[in-house]
């Protein structure tokens, strides 16, 4: 690979993303033993747009982050202990809490990350991976249990092979147990996508998850 | 719209609208939701609009049938009003065209189990009928035949319709019959009544005495007392049909002390769990000299099996409102929170609804009804974490902190949200203080004990054939209420214990089953009357499994900053968990003794100190089956969880199993010599 051939290839990689670039340069090491200085040259030249376009990328999500951020905070702003329920807008809009938003949160409210951190840790309610796309939720609820929730659950595991708190692979399925959901009168119960379903037995399971597959089947 | 006045809250106290004389109300609340009800609602509208524009279709709470979700309430013109359950979206045009218009009820949905009469009001229309027999509902059928041929042979055939119920709240007491209008009400019904009773009450107009079933209805309604009556998105509807805010006007009327007088009259006590008198708490919230005091309705409901809060909250948010203004007047409060967990999105939305609805009629904000006191009041989220319904690590919890309790004195009546006198109370106390209000102290000091005033909502759940809201007068017995209200255990297994209370509370084994249910009796057996969750348990359910399901919750929940609590509760588990596994030792008994002490001694809040309540309750009542398993070892354990997979296998049929913890055995029907043993002492 002589010089212009590398500049060229630097050009055409450089579009497409960074690790290959490093590659590259690898090679171009273990080829000559140092790096050409027109490679050079031009590979600083192209790492410079790339982070700039990166920083722009970059600048643009955070203008973003910081304008939703914004928007909750002057929602409660003049509200006494108001951490909570600025927390559940952002869970309600990103489904979690991105690190991202609670450090602009921080940064907004004056509050210490770390302090951010200790209230989103402690409630079960806050999430801090971002959820999969369809939730299923077992309730664990004494009724529930009762009735026979763990065979439920039992199940679910199988079908997902993903146990309680996890996301599948494929980021389709989110498995939870929540201790109840005050539906108590059609134990066992679970809830799919927001709907919930009574009386359910560990031979419905089945339906109801290729009743959700089915339907992302569909959506595509 | 124009804010209300104290002349205009007169004058709809006078002159009560009258609704629409023919409705169907829908029970949308989150279990009736989640059985279909919306889906109802939209084919009630649909079938009212093509073949019946008379009928008003309209939204309400629930009225706490949970065994029958979907609900659904229907008047006809010149019928008494008729809950049906299990309602289909198919089932919408007959219930219109056949209820709404020809006056005939649909069989197998009917629910009739509060109205009952001593005297016939009217002539008959309708016979409801039910076999509650061994083999329940399979002679039914049979009579519905006699009797139909009966009416004919009288000639009355076309004009009185006999229908099969759904539930008539009366239970293993052979055929019930019911004559509507009216709701007089026949037990152990025979084939040779049948003549009888077409003869002496639908042709003669008599009650025939020997069949007359003359026990009252147990459940007297205060808190639910317009919980599946009134739409809870309209303050118009509760204002015109539920005597909405009357209690306020009247509280307005008098001085904070006179109200908290009153309170003190009727005697309520705090129906969180603990029982604190609620007079006393307003007093000596008020009695704190500062310039700001708050309210908080503690509506975070964390017990898993209980849904009383939430249903109130969804089916009557303005009671509860309505109940939080008097007591911010009563205690000179101007603002109130409603904390309410973040899993009950249906009863958030319509408790702000409520509140932003109240604001705009002046009910919430400066100078309400003209008696200068102000008040508002806001909605925080819990955000799942048990501990926040202990009083200071829900304050916490509000002012944004995490939900860590601290230690008491200084009690939140004293030093509160941010640091000022506070008063937090149960949804249903604060339901409860309308009526109070309005029908007197004494009125409601009326019902229930000695010690424990008024009455207990309670929603009983589990292996009980009729999981249901149940509002009872306090002193109850609690098999009054799983047999007489609730209709007993599934498929008429025997039923083993009964838990109250939640993880706090405690297992009261069926010997007690007669205890007078009050805060001081249930006390005594080792369990706490609670928030009001309470869950029946069959032969099948290991008592060993339950402490553990009970003490794991609490572990989980621990917030970890007293010891006690957080390596007591962990340590206890281990225990448990080895016990159940077989590899318990002798000692061990002992050793839990010990820890549940120390727990209970220790521990800085309610949780750590209730902790270890179930343990140390099924120890106390079901100590066998520990030592079964401790004397059994690990083969025991074992031969219980084959036995348990193997009564599961055998009846497939039957939807309530023994619940199976995947890590550890459980107990079976029959082989479990602990569990016969159970009754036995």
């Amino acid at each position: 690979m002589t010089a212009v051939e590398g500049s060229s290839r630097t050009s055409e990689l450089a579009r497409q993303d960074e690790s290959a670039l490093l590659d590259l340069l690898q090679e171009l090491e273990k080829r000559h033993g140092f790096v050409p200085r027109q490679v050079s040259e031009e590979i600083s030249r192209l790492v410079e747009v790339k982070l700039e376009r990166l920083r722009r990328i970059q600048g643009k999500l955070d203008s973003t982050i910081r304008r939703d951020v914004q928007q909750h905070v002057a929602q409660w702003r003049n509200e006494e202990g108001n951490l909570i329920m600025i927390l559940h807008a952002i869970q309600n809009q990103h489904g979690y809490v991105p690190r991202e938003v609670a450090m602009e949160l921080s940064r907004e409210l004056g509050v210490k990350l770390a302090r951010i951190y200790e209230v989103i840790t402690f409630y079960h309610y806050f999430k801090l991976q971002p959820p999969g796309a369809h939730t299923v939720t077992v309730c664990n609820g004494t009724a529930c249990y009762l009735k026979g929730s763990g065979e439920l659950l039992n199940e679910l595991r199988t079908q997902l092979g993903i146990s309680e708190g996890q996301t599948t692979a494929d980021r389709q399925f989110h498995l939870d147990v929540v201790r109840c959901i005050g539906c108590c009168g059609m134990a066992p119960a679970i809830v799919v996508d927001g709907r919930t379903c009574g009386h359910v037995k560990p031979s419905d399971i089945a339906g109801h998850v290729a009743a959700v597959k089915a339907k992302t089947g569909g959506a595509k | 719209m124009s804010a209300l006045t104290r002349e205009a809250l007169e004058a709809i106290a006078r002159q009560p609208a009258a609704g629409p004389a023919e409705w169907i109300r829908v029970q949308l609340d989150t279990g009736g939701i989640a059985a279909g009800a919306e889906a109802v609602h939209q084919a009630l509208l649909h079938a009212r609009d093509m073949h019946h524009h008379a009928c008003a279709v309209l939204r309400a709470g629930s009225v706490g049938y949970s065994f029958a979700d979907p609900v659904i309430e229907v008047q006809a013109a010149g019928m008494p009003a008729v809950h049906y359950g299990r309602v289909t979206p198919e089932m919408a045009e007959r219930v219109v065209r056949e209820h709404c218009i020809q006056h005939r009820l649909l069989d197998n949905h009917v629910i009739a189990t509060r109205q009952r009469a001593l005297a016939l009001s009217g002539p008959v229309t309708h016979l409801l009928i039910r076999d509650t027999g061994p083999e329940s509902g399979s002679k039914t059928d049979f009579f519905q035949f006699s009797f139909g041929e009966e009416l004919k042979r009288c000639g009355l055939g076309e004009r009185i319709q006999v229908v099969r119920a759904l539930d008539m709240g009366i239970y293993d007491e052979g055929l019930v019959v019911q004559l509507l209008p009216g709701g007089v009400t026949y037990a152990n019904v025979l084939a040779p009544d049948v003549a009888r009773i077409v003869a002496e009450s639908v042709q003669g107009g008599r009650v025939v005495d020997d069949l007359l079933w003359k026990k009252a209805d147990r459940q007297v309604r205060i808190v639910l007392r317009h919980c599946g009556n009134v739409d809870p998105d309209s303050l118009d509807d509760y204002l015109k049909r539920a005597e909405g805010y009357q209690g306020l006007r009247r509280a307005l009327e008098q001085t904070p002390d006179q109200v908290i007088a009153e309170l003190k009259v009727s005697a309520l006590r705090g129906r969180g769990g603990a029982g604190f008198p609620t007079w006393m708490k307003w007093q000596l919230t008020r009695a704190q000299p500062a310039t700001q005091r708050y309210v908080i309705c503690n509506g975070d409901e964390g017990d898993p099996g209980a849904f009383m809060d939430r249903s109130v909250l969804e089916s009557d948010p303005h009671a509860v409102l309505e109940g939080m203004i008097i007591a911010g007047y009563a205690m000179g409060a101007s603002k109130g929170y409603f904390y309410i967990r973040a899993e009950y999105p249906r009863a958030v939305e319509r408790m702000e609804r409520a509140i932003q609805a109240a604001r705009e009629r002046g009910l919430l904000g400066a100078d309400i009804l003209g008696s200068g006191f102000s008040f508002d009041a806001k909605i925080r989220l819990g955000a799942g974490a048990f501990v926040c319904g202990e009083e200071t690590a829900l304050i916490a919890s509000i002012e944004g902190r995490r939900g860590s309790p601290t230690p008491r004195p200084p009690y939140p009546s004293v030093r509160g949200l941010w640091g000022m006198p506070t008063a937090i109370n149960n949804v249903e106390t604060l339901a409860c203080v309308p009526a109070i209000l309005l029908k007197g102290g004494a009125w409601f000091a009326g019902f229930g004990t000695t010690t424990s005033k008024g009455t207990k909502v309670f929603a009983v759940t589990g292996k009980v054939r009729n999981a249901q809201l149940v509002e009872v007068p306090m002193g109850t017995t609690l098999r009054e209420i799983i047999y007489d209200v609730c209709g007993g255990v599934f498929e008429n297994r025997e039923i083993k214990a009964v838990q109250t209370g939640g993880p706090s509370g405690g297992v009261i084994p069926v010997k007690h089953l007669d205890t007078p249910v009050s805060y001081e009796t249930l006390q005594q057996l080792g369990s706490i009357m609670g928030s009001g969750g309470m869950l029946v348990m069959d032969k099948t359910d290991s008592m060993v499994e339950v402490a553990k399901f009970y003490l794991k919750f609490c572990v989980d929940e621990s917030c970890g900053k007293c010891a006690p609590c957080r390596i007591g509760g962990y340590q206890l588990l281990q225990i448990l968990d080895r016990i159940s596994r077989g590899r318990g030792s002798a000692s061990d008994l002992a050793q839990i003794q010990r820890i549940c002490l120390a727990m209970q001694r220790a521990s800085l809040c309610g949780l750590g100190q209730t902790a270890p309540n179930p343990v140390l309750s099924t120890l106390r009542y079901f100590g066998e089956e520990y030592q079964a398993f401790i004397e059994g070892g690990p083969s025991y354990a074992r031969k219980v969880s084959r036995a348990a997979t193997a009564a599961s296998g055998a009846a497939p049929a039957a939807p309530p199993r023994a619940a199976p913890d995947p890590r550890g055995p459980v107990a079976a029907t029959g082989t479990n010599p602990a569990a016969v043993g159970g009754t036995v002492s």
